[in-house]
């Protein structure tokens, strides 16, 4: 009974190579988002050590390091496994993300999976972090964009 | 405290009407009167009281009625735990499509 979230796309790039991007330069190309920081402080730069049993790490400005999560399965250049965990999240809620990437011709169909969403507890300090109104607000963008994705895939 | 699957699914087919998004918008800001919510989106009230129909069963809205006029109908956003684990999962989805889009535009360029 695990609620997740599903995204995919293609990349013009070979599966190797978007592998290499996404775990090598995540630091380059990860944008922090204000909604969903993954610490109280100003967002640092992302970066993975790789191989199985390395970290998430976000290195935060005053030069903290924040583990984000572990990786629990390094298979180059097919599968991503790691586990995810926000300051802001409840001490019992462990959010794993998985991330496939398959050859479609000359491009990689890049999947993100972000499963465990199902333990948020209603009074938790998380949702205490969470304007709902602006939430709420953003439902109709949200679904735009999400149908648009949608449309992309099939 | 989680949310079945099907509840999900009964909330989300109730947020993929862009009159009921409509309706849920102006929830946000504050309760409002059935009447209010139809004029509101300028459709007639029979339409009106479906869509509230929809959004009560998906748990999104209450009904109450003030303590002046028991005709009156009030809707309101329900905080429920489905209600809050739905925004988490639009949330996520959202930044993960950023994310995404920022992952591609990267990859793209040193290709």
């Amino acid at each position: 009974m695990t609620s997740k979230v599903y995204i995919a796309l293609r990349v013009k790039a070979a599966p190797a190579r978007a592998f290499e991007a996404f775990t090598a330069e995540i630091g380059q190309w990860w944008r922090p988002n204000p909604l969903f920081q993954t610490t109280p402080r100003d967002p640092g730069l992302l970066a993975f050590e790789p191989g199985a049993g390395g970290r998430l790490i976000e290195t935060l400005k005053n030069g903290k390091v924040f583990e984000i999560g572990r990786i629990r399965a390094w298979e180059p250049p097919e599968r991503l496994v790691f586990s995810y965990r926000q300051a802001n999240f409840p001490l019992d809620l462990h959010t794993e993300v998985e991330v496939r990437f398959e050859a479609v011709g000359e491009e990689t169909r890049v999947s993100v999976e972000h499963r465990g969403f199902d333990r948020v507890p209603a009074d938790s300090v998380a949702r205490h972090r969470f304007p709902d109104e602006v939430l709420l607000m953003r439902l109709a963008d949200w679904w735009r964009a999400h149908l648009a994705s949608l449309k992309e895939v099939a | 405290m989680s949310a079945a699957p099907a509840e999900i699914d009964r909330t989300l087919a109730a947020l993929a009407d862009p009159q009921r998004r409509r309706v849920v918008d102006l929830l946000a800001e504050r309760p409002r009167a059935a009447g209010e919510l139809a004029r509101a989106l300028e459709l007639p009230a029979p339409t009106m009281s479906r869509h509230l129909k929809t959004l009560r069963e998906s748990g999104l809205v209450a009904e109450s009625h003030p303590a002046f006029d028991a005709r009156v109908r009030i809707y309101a956003l329900r905080p429920e735990p489905m209600v809050h684990l739905l925004r988490w999962l639009e949330e996520a989805e959202r930044l993960w499509s950023e994310q995404l889009a920022a992952f591609k535009a990267h990859v793209e360029r040193g290709a």
